[in-house]
């Protein structure tokens, strides 16, 4: 008798117990997150306390967070995605128009877009509906250590932009000294080496027709582009770039600035902080690094000198399929607001596709380097995306292996390399 | 009707069904669910734009566009050059080794084990490793060379496009040498002694014995292992994925390279189009092992 | 062989054996030092040698879990692999039937198929069948590969074992199983062994399957978990060789155990 009674009692209690946690595990959603930046710690730790705020405003959503190296986690992804084994929100960049064009991600149009920037949402737009959250937004700077630069005897002008002549001096008397000019490389990234050819067919061309030359509407034969090429060439003929250039890994290249051996300038996104403001043994600079930031330097009979890249880089997108939308739109909106864009600015440093003011900034690392970025970017005129953003199929993978890695490197002369880019579109 | 030895199959046994099926059913429906089946589907793939959400015939389309594919058709010289040199490294220079071996010098055990360990390893690790050794400042290769005097011979090894082919063949090549040694060696010590000995008394010299002697004896073996060789180097992946994905320039590129790069890594989810690659590539390696067995089993033939 | 020529050819062959050990020699040493370490000076003996590093590659940096994973993978692979190849074989070389012979030429000639005319369409069968991004998804898939091999090897030694062996096995009663399992496998130990480990070398460093149908981080294999070190960060040298060895010592130790016998193996395959 007393058996019976102790075991329904045991019975009961357990069913109260096991019964609340299922129901409060119903309660809870949790939706799985993607994301790249494992190693760059002011992006990851900006995104890992949005997400604890968030959490907190909403007891009942979770989320599982895995942070990835990019090659790992787009191959991830590319595979994840067919197999239906996606995650709710992933990072991704607006030049994968592949994941719009096959339906894989969730129309974001009942975000608060009043808090982004125009051009930013356009990054994202298909078929005008937009696809993703553009965080991340960066301009191509031109960084340099102002000791070298005073030790060599220069000065960089009050303007900011070198003239192609003293330009081409910079680069000669630092190779005179045995001091890499500029820091550059494309081991691991299909990108870095076009910056110095996309930059200068930007200026040379001025913003509507560097966008026909990249669409395929002018032609890559074009004198002034065969002028700006022969200009570029010029350069890494004087020894501009790196001997390991073509191996140099991104994270390398960053140390090969400001570290070991030290280079001169280094052209870079202006992201560079998110690894460069790390802790030194995290292979930040040192302290009390003299950095300067310059702008490109003009182009021989360039239309535009003032013209430069602005490019939407890291964004979070949604997967079409998930069973938790609602969750995931009042994720996303949790970003898009004026004082999560200064948020961004202040821990990151890099600029965003929020609506944001760098002139409200409070912490002074942070509001000294946007002052040298607003320095570097007063007048610019934009032009919106880096080519591997713009160019599709045939001509990005031409693109990438000849103006990003080939002609930069020297390996290929002028002519052949507008002929493979001729023949890619 | 009495085999004795060797003797192949049960001649009075009418034939057990049941007993058979039961063998070869395991083998058969793995074998059939997991090679035969995906190699007809990636034909049919061929002709199809093979989408996530729907598969559109396309005809020959996917074909016409991959004779006009420059990237290809480079991959396939890439792969073609390596699977024709690597093997004759290989095998030339395991030759000489297993010759040496053979010659009985002390601590051939000893050799033998430490030429072995390179087969051992995945191609990840060899990968890894050799990036390390061509790396342009402190690879064991550079460095050498700086340390020798040789400063002007340094390289980015694997970053220039005229060196990066024929480094990653050295690889290969480091790779396999102590695999066909060891074949070798054993086909050596199987050789008939009293052929060997005649030669010695003939007062034959070295390179005599060897070139009218040694050679023609082991001929079988060392075709055998050139066609292994080049079969294996035909489907070379890991090491170039490893090491250099194919870059720079595509001086790299292999066809299975392309083919994983197209399907999985290109902006288009389409896998009508690598598959058709595989196809072809398919036709391709399966021609060139006929004829190579076809080339070197008809001078056999003429010379008995 | 005149004594100056015999002390040259072990000068050389000394070089030479530098040369082809000399990478994985380096490794090792690489493996007990840390990477600021090496960065000091690439090739110094690891004094002190940080055998911690490998319980930390281990525990720390996953190598453990992506070690389990091989090791479930390849053995049941290898396993299933002796046993069906085997019986397999033993069919294929012991019973005469009309299809017997296209069937083994079928099974032999996919050894020369270049992996990619499968690879494709396995990634949309897995991902049909959900087997994707599983264990026993690429189980299956390895077991298919090595299969054609398999076959190949132990059919031929199968077939040369003498009938008589049989036909007195079979007037004392025993049934066909009974022959494959207490005639012809004991007979055939030498070749079964000699695909075992075959088979364990191959699979245990297989990365191209394996890249293509896993991508999930705790199913990864081995290769694949060493790859991923490869990464956008600073090369962690000293983890990545501490990580390399993890990934060669089983083999050398198998090959260490077994070396006469997979020799004999496999140049009884070539010689013939």
């Amino acid at each position: 008798m007393r058996r019976t009674c102790l075991s329904t009692a045991i019975a009961a209690a357990l069913l109260t117990v096991t019964g609340s946690g299922l129901s409060r595990a119903q309660q809870i959603k949790e939706l799985t997150f993607w994301s790249h930046w494992a190693a760059e710690m002011p992006k990851r730790t900006f995104v890992e306390e949005a997400i604890k705020q968030f959490e907190a405003k909403n007891p009942g959503i979770r989320l599982k967070q895995t942070w990835y190296e990019k090659t790992a986690l787009y191959a991830g992804l590319k595979t994840a995605l067919r197999a239906g084994q996606a995650p709710d929100i992933f990072y991704a960049e607006p030049d994968q128009v592949e994941y719009m064009e096959n339906g894989f991600l969730l129309d974001l149009s009942d975000l608060n877009w009043g808090a982004v920037e125009p051009w930013a949402k356009e990054a994202w737009s298909y078929k005008g509906k937009p696809y993703g959250l553009p965080l991340e937004a960066w301009t191509v700077e031109l960084y340099y250590n102002k000791k070298t630069m005073a030790d060599l005897g220069l000065t960089v002008p009050e303007n900011l932009q070198l003239s192609p002549e003293a330009f081409l001096d910079m680069i000669k008397k630092a190779r005179g000294k045995g001091i890499t000019p500029m820091a550059l490389g494309v081991g691991d990234r299909p990108y870095p080496g076009a910056h110095v050819v996309h930059e200068a067919l930007l200026k040379k061309l001025g913003v509507e027709d560097y966008d026909k030359l990249l669409k395929g509407k002018v032609a890559w034969s074009d004198p002034r582009v065969v002028d700006t090429l022969k200009w570029v060439r010029g350069l890494i003929e004087v020894g501009m770039l790196p001997n390991t250039f073509t191996t140099l890994k991104l994270a390398e290249a960053h140390i090969y600035f400001h570290t070991n051996p030290g280079a001169l300038t280094f052209l870079n996104g202006s992201w560079y902080t998110s690894r460069a403001f790390n802790p030194p043994d995290k292979g930040g600079q040192p302290k009390d690094f003299p950095l300067g930031i310059m702008k490109f330097p003009a182009v021989p009979g360039a239309v535009c000198n003032e013209c430069r890249s602005i490019a939407v880089g890291g964004s979070y997108v949604a997967n079409a399929e998930t069973k938790h939308a609602k969750e995931v739109l009042a994720f996303l909106n949790s970003f898009l607001s004026f004082e999560m864009g200064n948020r961004w600015l202040d821990v990151v440093q890099v600029q965003t596709g929020i609506k944001s003011d760098p002139a409200k900034l409070t912490g002074p690392q942070a509001a000294d380097y946007f002052k040298m970025i607003a320095h570097t970017n007063a007048g610019a005129k934009y032009y919106f995306g880096i080519p591997i953003q713009v160019l599709n199929g045939k001509p990005k993978e031409v693109f990438i292996q000849v103006m990003n890695n080939a002609f930069p490197a020297g390996t290929i002369s002028v002519d052949d390399a507008i002929k493979q880019m001729a023949a890619a579109y | 009707m009495h085999a004795g030895a060797g003797g192949r199959r049960d001649a009075g046994l009418t034939r057990p069904w049941g007993t058979i099926t039961a063998f070869l059913l395991p083998a058969l429906t793995i074998y059939v669910a997991f090679t035969a089946y995906p190699a007809f589907r990636t034909i049919w793939n061929s002709f199809h734009r093979v989408l996530p959400r729907r598969e559109e015939a396309v005809g020959l389309a996917n074909y016409t566009e991959l004779v006009g594919d420059e990237i290809f058709w480079r991959s396939v010289r890439n792969t073609i050059a390596w699977a024709c040199t690597s093997p004759l490294i290989e095998v030339s220079i395991a030759l000489l080794l297993a010759l040496a071996l053979y010659a009985r010098i002390p601590g051939a055990r000893f050799f033998r084990v430490a030429w072995f360990t390179p087969v051992l390893m995945s191609y990840v690790v060899v990968g890894i490793l050799w990036l390390w050794i061509y790396n342009f400042d402190w690879g064991p290769l550079n460095v050498a060379l700086r340390a020798l005097g040789l400063g002007g011979w340094t390289k980015a090894w694997l970053g220039d496009p005229h060196t990066a082919l024929p480094s990653l063949i050295f690889v290969t090549s480091w790779m396999w040498v102590g695999f066909n040694m060891v074949v070798l060696l054993a086909a050596l010590h199987s050789l008939p002694k009293e052929v060997i000995e005649a030669a010695e008394l003939d007062n034959c010299g070295w390179g005599a014995k060897l070139v009218f002697v040694i050679f023609p004896l082991i001929r079988a073996t060392l075709l055998n292992l050139i066609v292994l060789s080049f079969i294996g180097k035909m489907k070379i992946f890991d090491l170039v994925w490893i090491t250099t994905k194919g870059n720079p320039l595509w001086a790299t590129e292999t066809v299975s390279t392309y083919v994983y790069k197209r399907a999985f890594e290109w902006t288009t989810f389409d896998l009508g189009y690598p598959s058709t690659i595989a196809a072809v590539w398919f036709v391709i390696v399966l021609s060139a092992v006929l004829i190579l067995t076809w080339v070197f089993r008809l001078r056999e033939k003429l010379e008995y | 062989m005149p004594a100056l020529k015999r002390a040259l050819l072990l000068i050389v062959l000394c070089f030479y054996t530098a040369f082809a050990a000399g990478p994985f020699v380096w490794a090792a040493m690489m493996s007990l030092r840390t990477t600021t370490e090496i960065h000091r000076n690439h090739f110094a003996p690891p004094v002190p040698a940080h055998w911690d590093k490998f319980a930390e590659a281990w525990f720390n940096s996953n190598y453990g879990l992506y070690f389990v994973n091989s090791t479930q993978i390849v053995v049941s692979a290898v396993v299933i692999l002796t046993i069906i190849g085997s019986m397999a074989a033993h069919c294929l070389a012991r019973y005469r039937f009309r299809l017997n012979r296209i069937i083994y030429f079928v099974l032999f000639s996919t050894i020369i198929f270049p992996p990619q005319i499968t690879i494709i369409s396995l990634f949309q069968i897995l991902v049909q069948y959900g087997l994707y991004n599983s264990k026993i998804g690429l189980t299956f898939v390895y077991v298919a590969i090595q299969l054609p091999l398999t076959i190949y090897i132990l059919e031929s030694f199968f077939a040369r074992i003498p009938s008589d062996l049989f036909d007195a096995a079979r007037i004392d009663g025993y049934s066909d199983w009974e022959i494959f399992w207490r005639v012809s496998l004991p007979i055939a130990l030498p070749a079964v062994s000699t695909t075992i480990i075959l088979n364990f070398i191959l699979l245990w460093n297989e990365f191209l399957y394996a890249v293509v149908l896993i991508t999930e981080e705790a199913n990864r294999t081995l290769p694949l978990g060493i790859q991923r070190f490869i990464g956008d960060t600073q090369e962690d040298v000293g983890m990545i060789a501490t990580g390399l060895m993890i990934a060669i010592i089983p083999v050398v130790v198998v090959y260490a155990f077994f070396s006469e016998r997979l020799i004999q193996g496999m140049t009884a395959g070539a010689v013939k």
